[in-house]
């Protein structure tokens, strides 16, 4: 690697809030954007909670959107303000990097639901929603003509797609790369993490003693990242400096993670060591800590494996307990929290954190916001399938 | 990504294909040399129509049967394809587990699409009644990495790339990059993908399936589906070398463009675009391309031609073995069957996405 890599612009639709700053603000506040399930008819399910997006959608530009395209152009479109440029960058050197979840299934639920009514639905717009189509609308929206990837790797897809563009950059391959997430409620997650019994009927308590499982949520969040000299030769405020991500895989099992964290801890490892970080360095995990079980008190394992004595000093914060567990955009949303903590030297807090699970016996930054140094930071994603990742941020110190 | 100057050389040193035509490289190799067609009637479950099926897959003494019921198809041929490929490339996983040394990437884009059908099926006729916990994991698209990181004990970086027809492209890519990071010692490539009804009668509504015979390139009368799995273990030269092993390919260049319009000469401008970063302004000794019988892909290789009169006649393994729509496989796959000590172009137009092009040479099977 020979170049070091900034996020110079940030984005965010959240059930917050529909901007960044505003996102962050409410966060710090201790609000919660998990609310009354109402995008999605299950009636007959018994958690009726998501945190939904509320953002009027319609044509972009003349061209029909998907409400998942919708919001990751218009987290795009803020990140895209905020890094104030740079101009006249060659559109090969530009690229996108998406990570999604449920892209498309909503289409493919109408579909097979009318289909299963009797009526005869149209296939186009089945067809064309794919997760393709967002990573294609951002590439097109940014004028890039460089690679588009888009990764699949369920709850860690946007922290991988965030680390092939770091690769990319850091490499010298590319001058500039959005990349984060963006998810939407569908009808099958929802499903399907309740059969797993996932799910909390009330809002869900991560790290708790009595968690019960997850809320779903959607949003999106996007990055601008670019190499560091490039930046700061056109003035651009450096919002946190990327240093390299970790991946692996579990090989234990297709849903539950390692009772003792053995995946991602290497995965936690891997980032540390592409950063150059030492456990002494770290200040915060942004968490997957998802609320249920099996993750939580396997995450803290995990990161007390990574960090050994230095996971007693560092602040841990959940992104799910104010915006639900967004799936493929949750690696983005919990970086958000990081690039954030980095450039305020504020904590975000996880919420409802009153009973703790004596397993889980880190610094959760418990109801609420804390202020701190945060010098560097590392963000979690753990996926079905055993897909771990990990992405290490460092706060820009002027040099 | 083309090698820069002291960069390590990637060399492909396994292969596992599961295919319409079979199992295994030399059912391949016959179909290739044939150029007959796969295409059968499909069985009623994916209603009217013909498509390539691997009907001949037969993983018996490879998937355990407990583990079969739990597997979709994309995943089943997963399973079969590294399986050979890790035999193939003389790597003994029965030992042990291949460790966090050895990384994966997949392309895809049906993985999750059959159980998604599967489960949300009965949920829509029962309710949550209906829904099955031991579907519901299999709804991702990468699945079939779980499965195969259990089956080999797999434990290194792993990504599953979609994009549409190219899928398989940008897992390659991406194994080229880890390697040459270092974090990983192999990285297997997989393209898997695998046909369901609801796809099956997607594709039929939106009329994008040839009704009147097998496809023919540029005809413009719509493709034909196929499905499969195809698995190469990847390494750098210095590693391969080091353990001995037999080197089957070297794999020169991959690269990728986009268009800012979405328009057909913006697409094919950016195929044009990615292919001349592979190859430079060599001619290739072998072509094989991505047409599939659809106008939105021919026509993007058409063009391509025309820029290039001079070189040799593209053949198109998804006329004889169907489009997989997503993983895209199949062009490494046949270009691998071509063992040419020269180039071998691979072009991979895309209806979405990243327009995709490879390089291998010095293929030796």
């Amino acid at each position: 690697m020979i170049r070091r890599v900034a996020i110079t612009g940030v984005g965010f639709v959240s059930s917050l809030a529909q901007d960044a700053p505003s996102t962050w603000a409410k966060m710090l506040e201790g609000g919660c954007g998990i609310g009354p399930l109402t995008k999605l008819s299950m009636p007959g399910e018994p958690a009726q909670l998501a945190a939904e997006v509320r953002l009027p959608s319609g044509p972009d530009r003349g061209r029909r959107v998907t409400f998942g395209e919708h919001i990751a152009l218009v987290a795009l479109r803020e990140a895209l303000r905020t890094t104030l440029g740079p101009k006249g960058l060659h559109p090969r050197r530009m690229g996108a990097f998406q990570g999604a979840g449920t892209s498309g299934l909503p289409s493919a639920e109408a579909f097979a639901q009318g289909r299963m009514a009797g009526r005869r639905p149209g296939a186009a717009d089945a067809i064309y929603q794919s997760p393709t189509t967002i990573t294609d609308a951002l590439g097109r929206e940014l004028g890039a003509m460089g690679p588009r990837s888009t990764v699949m790797t369920a709850c860690s897809s946007s922290l991988m797609a965030i680390g092939q563009a770091w690769e990319r950059i850091a490499s010298g391959e590319l001058d500039l790369a959005v990349a984060g997430g963006a998810e939407t409620l569908c009808m099958t997650t929802y499903a399907g993490f309740s059969s797993l019994k996932a799910m909390d009927p009330g809002l869900c308590r991560p790290f708790s003693r009595d968690r019960a499982g997850l809320n779903l949520g959607e949003g999106a969040a996007q990055f601008i990242l670019e190499p560091l000299d490039q930046a700061l030769a056109r003035g651009a405020e450096i919002q946190a400096e990327v240093c390299g991500y970790g991946a692996s895989l579990d090989a234990h099992h297709s849903t539950a993670p390692h009772p003792e964290g053995e995946g991602a801890t290497m995965a936690l490892r891997m980032a540390m060591d592409c950063a150059g970080f030492n456990p002494e360095d770290v200040d915060l995990v942004s968490a997957h800590g998802t609320a249920t079980p099996a993750n939580d008190s396997s995450e803290t394992a995990a990161i007390r494996a990574a960090l050994g004595g230095a996971a007693a000093r560092v602040s841990v914060t959940s992104t799910k307990s104010q915006f639900g567990h967004t799936l493929g955009a949750s690696g983005a949303v919990g970086a958000f929290a990081a690039v954030m903590a980095l450039r305020t030297g504020k904590v975000s807090p996880t919420l409802r954190l009153e009973n703790p699970d004596p397993a889980c016996d880190l610094d959760y930054t418990p109801l609420f916001a804390r202020e701190r140094v945060v010098r560097a930071a590392l963000v979690n994603a753990f996926a079905f399938g055993g897909n771990n990742a990990c992405l290490a941020l460092k706060r820009w110190e002027g040099r | 990504m083309k090698p820069l100057p002291g960069e390590a050389s990637i060399v492909i040193t396994g292969m596992g294909l599961v295919l319409p035509c079979g199992d295994g490289v030399e059912a391949a190799r016959s179909s290739w040399v044939s150029g007959i067609p796969c295409f059968a009637e499909l069985p009623p479950h994916l209603g009217a129509g013909r498509g390539a099926l691997c009907s001949a897959f037969k993983p018996a003494g490879i998937i355990p049967p407990m583990q079969m019921r739990r597997l979709d198809r994309p995943s089943r041929f997963a399973w079969g394809a590294v399986h050979q490929a890790l035999a193939d490339g003389g790597v003994d996983w029965t030992a042990g587990a291949l460790g966090d040394r050895v990384a994966m990437t997949v392309g895809t884009v049906t993985g999750g699409s059959e159980a998604g059908e599967a489960f949300m099926r009965p949920y829509f006729e029962r309710g949550p009644e209906g829904a099955s916990p031991m579907v519901f994991p299999n709804c991702v698209a990468n699945a079939a990495s779980g499965h195969v990181a259990l089956a080999f004990g797999i434990k290194g970086p792993s990504s599953t790339q979609v994009a549409r027809e190219n899928a398989a492209f940008m897992a390659l890519d991406q194994a080229t990059r880890w390697l040459r990071r270092g974090v990983a010692d192999a990285v297997l490539v997989i393209g898997t993908d695998g046909l369901f009804p609801l796809q099956m009668e997607l594709l039929r509504r939106a009329g994008r399936l040839a009704v009147h015979g097998d496809p023919i390139a540029e005809a413009g009368t719509g493709y034909l589906p196929g499905e499969g799995a195809q698995a190469f273990l990847l390494e750098t030269r210095d590693h391969a070398e080091s353990r001995g092993a037999r080197i089957r390919a070297e794999v020169a260049a991959v690269a990728c463009a986009a268009p800012v319009e979405e328009s057909s000469e913006a697409r094919a401008a950016s195929l044009a675009m990615a292919v001349s970063e592979a190859l430079g302004s060599e001619t290739p000794a072998v072509w094989i391309g991505g047409s599939n019988g659809s106008r939105r892909l021919d026509e993007l290789e058409s063009a391509l031609r025309k820029l290039h009169p001079d070189w040799p006649e593209p053949r198109f393994p998804k006329l004889i073995w169907g489009e997989f729509c997503g993983s895209g496989g199949q062009l490494l796959a046949a270009g691998m069957l071509e063992a040419q000590e020269g180039q071998v172009l691979l072009s991979g137009p895309g209806s979405l996405g990243c327009q995709c092009a490879a390089v291998i040479r010095r293929v030796r099977l």
